[in-house]
């Protein structure tokens, strides 16, 4: 609760949140917004944008902005989605590794390293290659259960600081079983790392499934946007002058992008009071500019 | 009387903060006298680690050292130093021992070239030159001159303090401050420590800021004691009026909180 | 020298799982392995090359442990099939090929985005609070967030085909012979131009919030406080005390990065036509010459586990506690 009042007062935040509110917003609201379906023909073939078609139509006659507003829907399943599986195999096992140590910590610390230097996007385009044509939830599937390593690392090296710490010693003393440990005593001290690694794994995860599907791997029925780079590609947008078809859902991916990381970047600054610059800087730079004092 | 390597007047310094400041000193003033060794005691967070670093002025926002306060280091006033002058009169004048001395050698330069660049940074001197002179100055702590070749993760605790003070001394300053300097060491090593700063004091003439939490290790190696609460300055007094008839009730409490140390006090000699 | 010896024996370990991963895939796929790994072979291939292929793959009539380590054998002999889009070409050759354009881009794209980027922490983390933090801080940001495939398309819809500044694709003018004249090696570096400044507005970014943390978790040290107290000039504080400790977290997060480099570096190929290794795996993804696909993982692991190499030597030279006598 503490982290999302001060999120609430970190300028970063507050823009990476409206620009997350906008489209998450776009994404539910999708009918209200365009008439069109983002499946049907609705237009001659690689119409520039026009009061009918805001951002023009692609090579097939899809209106491009249905297409949009409707493929914000699965960038953000796929990204909170995977996101969110990223984050709880991470967090599980982090913690685990860090306060049981010993055999327990070698192995999970062991297949991490390996994950880490297993090249991660080499990796996925086999795996998707021999699924085939990967729809956005088998996509956020095979993402949850590869990308976990990261977050592990970071979360079992905290584990290995908080466990020193007098308050997790006391309940040991106390007996408490070190489930609840785990659970009620380190977790909540974990919540920045937590909440890091969640929304750069949401980042990881957005991009990744463009990338994907962008190279060829996804369903190309989907509405999505790296479907919609796909089929930009393949129908050579650029070359034919419909930068409409190409460029509206990079834009869109840049605009999710700068969101989130916004507010990583923030998280960050909460997390470590070093980081901080705020408002205390701010002020005090105008105190030494009238000469109220000096260092 | 002769003036005051130190003399700070109405000194005061704030954290800002985003809404209101915290006053970290409040009003404080107090000299040193040239070749005197100066305690200033009190609890963490009283404000008396701030005075060191204002000295030097090495402080960082957003302290902000405030407006009508002074700092006099041989009668000029450090506050009013522009930066080129500020650069040179540190460490010439003012050298400073930190906290955790252990830490406060660069982990990946070698001793030789910790000593070589404060040298350089304050007059051209050939690297040759350079290394004669930290020989001479890992002397008076009884290092051996191989260790300049070596980085300060091979050399003891106790060893790293030693040749931080070492590259203290390298310019001859008049006054040397030690900022609870201690704390991470054994008693043994501390004591040994205070020792050989007391004989080189006798020695080189150098005048000591020694901060510390300890009262009781203060009063032996003290010359006058100032005594510090929430930011002001409550006591200053000689050694032995604070040990054995202190004024002030904080002064008081400090003691009553201190193991009973039996036995005559005595001051550290010199023993060299 | 114990440290990279343990180093070298968890990359032979790290090389072996992604073989193994190699093995395992199609044979746990629903249906016949073979036929999803042959199916585009079909009626091109003699039934000799196809058997031969098999082989190297592991399809033997024998047990699995024995197809394991039949199909082992064949890795760790640098045989890595062939592809069945450009039968008879050796996947090793394909991929080889392949590789050297990708390591050049990558390479150099590496480290000027780590030089560039480490100098604009250093510079934002001295200046914490003021306008050239914050305005690094945001540029940076925003580098770090957006796609690699986002950017290169619009380079190539701004250089390449708006104002025409830039080719549009291939690594040098394919009218020109390959040889080590000027000619051919200015049109290398002309062709090169647009990925490489794609590469590097993608990873500066990351490098320097990397570098401006660091940094800044360090100002609070001993050693920087005693390194101002000396009278040290702030350029020395800044680059051999500050910067030079930063450097260290700095290098070894690079090797965590290197993966998504890898990444960012297969998806920019694709969008300029580059002749590297991503190209060539999309040209592998469309015609389902799964030889190819799977060689590719094991060569970019292998690429991946010598650069992680390279980061633990810098580093050991870095870092004196790590040198031992």
């Amino acid at each position: 609760m503490k982290l999302i009042s001060q999120l609430l007062q970190n300028k970063k935040a507050m823009t990476g949140l409206v620009i997350l509110t906008i489209i998450l917003l776009v994404a539910i609201f999708a009918p209200l917004l365009t008439e069109y379906s983002p499946v049907k023909r609705v237009g001659r073939p690689h119409q520039p944008p026009s009061w009918d078609h805001w951002l023009g139509t692609t090579r097939l006659g899809h209106d491009v902005f249905a297409r949009l507003v409707y493929g914000a829907r699965v960038s953000l399943a796929v990204g909170f989605g995977a996101g969110l599986m990223i984050t709880i195999i991470g967090t599980v096992l982090g913690i685990i590794a860090g306060y049981k140590g010993g055999v327990v910590d070698e192995v999970i610390n062991f297949f991490t390293n390996m994950v880490l230097v297993v090249p991660n996007l080499p990796l996925l385009l086999v795996l998707a290659a021999f699924i085939g044509q990967a729809s956005p939830l088998v996509i956020a599937i095979i993402l949850g259960l590869t990308s976990w390593a990261w977050g592990v690392r970071v979360t079992r090296s905290e584990t290995l600081s908080i466990r020193q710490r007098d308050f997790v010693k006391s309940a040991e003393m106390l007996g408490e079983p070190s489930w609840r440990i785990m659970l009620f005593e380190i977790f909540p001290n974990l919540i920045s790392i937590v909440g890091i690694n969640f929304i750069g794994s949401v980042i990881f995860a957005v991009i990744t499934e463009a990338t994907l599907e962008f190279l060829g791997l996804g369903d190309p029925n989907t509405v999505s946007w790296g479907i919609m780079l796909y089929n930009a590609q393949n129908a050579a947008a650029l070359s034919v002058g419909a930068w409409w078809d190409l460029l509206s859902p990079c834009f869109a991916l840049a605009f999710l992008g700068l969101g989130l990381a916004l507010i990583n970047f923030a998280i960050d600054e909460i997390a470590n009071p070093r980081l901080r610059t705020g408002g205390m800087l701010n002020r005090w730079t105008r105190m030494v500019r009238i000469g109220e004092g000096k260092l | 009387m002769t003036t005051p390597v130190l003399s700070v007047r109405n000194l005061n310094i704030d954290y800002v903060g985003s809404e209101a400041d915290f006053h970290a000193v409040k009003n404080v003033s107090f000299d040193i006298a040239p070749g005197e060794f100066f305690g200033l005691a009190g609890e963490s967070g009283c404000g008396k680690s701030t005075i060191a670093f204002a000295v030097s002025r090495l402080h960082r926002p957003p302290a902000l050292i405030r407006t009508g306060s002074e700092i006099l280091v041989g009668g000029r006033n450090v506050l009013d130093l522009s930066d080129e002058e500020l650069r040179k009169f540190r460490w010439r004048e003012v050298a400073m021992v930190f906290q955790s001395a252990m830490n406060s050698l660069n982990p990946v330069l070698t001793i030789e070239t910790q000593f070589y660049d404060v040298l350089r940074a304050h007059g051209p001197i050939s690297r040759a030159d350079a290394r004669a002179r930290a020989t001479e100055l890992l002397k008076l702590v009884d290092i051996a001159p191989e260790r300049l070749d070596s980085y300060p993760h091979q050399c003891s605790g106790g060893m790293r303090q030693r040749i931080v003070i070492a590259i203290c001394l390298a310019l001859n300053p008049k006054l040397l401050i030690m900022d609870e300097p201690t704390t991470a060491l054994d008693v043994v090593v501390q004591r040994e420590i205070l020792q050989r700063i007391d004989v080189l004091r006798k020695k080189l003439g150098f005048a000591v800021l020694f901060i510390t939490h300890d009262l009781g290790l203060m009063v032996q190696v003290s010359d006058r004691i100032g005594i510090m609460l929430e930011g002001e300055l409550v006591e200053v007094n000689d050694a032995q009026t604070i040990y054995r008839r202190p004024q002030h009730a904080y002064t008081k409490k400090l003691w009553a909180s201190m193991p009973k140390l039996r036995g005559e006090q005595t001051r550290v000699e010199a023993s060299s | 020298m114990a440290f990279l010896l343990r180093r070298l024996a968890f990359y032979l370990a790290a090389f072996l799982v992604a073989a193994t991963i190699n093995f395992f895939l199609p044979r746990l796929m629903p249906g016949d392995p073979i036929q999803i790994m042959f199916a585009s072979a079909g009626s091109e291939l003699s039934l000799e090359n196809l058997n031969a292929l098999k082989l190297t793959f592991g399809f033997i009539d024998a047990p699995l442990h024995e197809q394991y380590f039949a199909y082992l054998k064949s890795v760790f002999t640098g045989d890595l099939g062939r592809s069945i889009k450009y039968f008879p070409l050796p996947v090793t050759e394909l991929l080889g090929r392949a590789l050297i354009w990708t390591v050049g881009l990558m390479g150099i794209a590496t480290v000027i985005s780590f030089t560039l980027g480490s100098f604009l922490g250093i510079f934002a983390a001295w200046r914490r609070g003021r306008a050239v933090d914050s305005v690094i801080s945001l540029g940076a940001i925003f580098s770090s967030s957006v796609p690699a495939v986002v950017v290169s398309l619009i380079m190539l819809f701004i250089f390449g085909y708006t104002l025409r500044w830039f080719p549009n694709g291939y690594a040098a003018n394919p009218l020109i012979d390959p040889a080590w004249n000027w000619q051919y090696i200015s049109s290398v570096l002309y062709h090169g131009t647009l990925p490489m400044l794609t590469l590097v507005f993608v990873l500066t970014g990351g490098f320097a919030v990397t570098m401006r943390n660091n940094m800044i978790n360090l100002l609070g040290e001993d050693y920087i406080v005693m390194a101002r107290a000396k009278g040290l000039s702030d350029n020395n504080v800044m680059l051999w005390y500050a910067a030079r400790n930063a450097l260290l977290p700095t290098v070894s997060s690079l090797a965590i990065a290197i993966g998504t480099i890898l990444g960012g570096s297969l998806v920019t190929e694709v969008v300029f036509n580059y002749p590297g290794l991503g190209n060539t795996l999309y040209q592998a993804i469309i015609a389902r010459d799964y030889p190819v696909i799977q060689g590719q993982l094991l060569i970019m692991t292998a690429a991946m586990l010598v650069s992680n190499f390279v980061v633990d030597l810098s580093y050991v030279l870095l870092d004196p506690r790590l040198k031992k006598a």
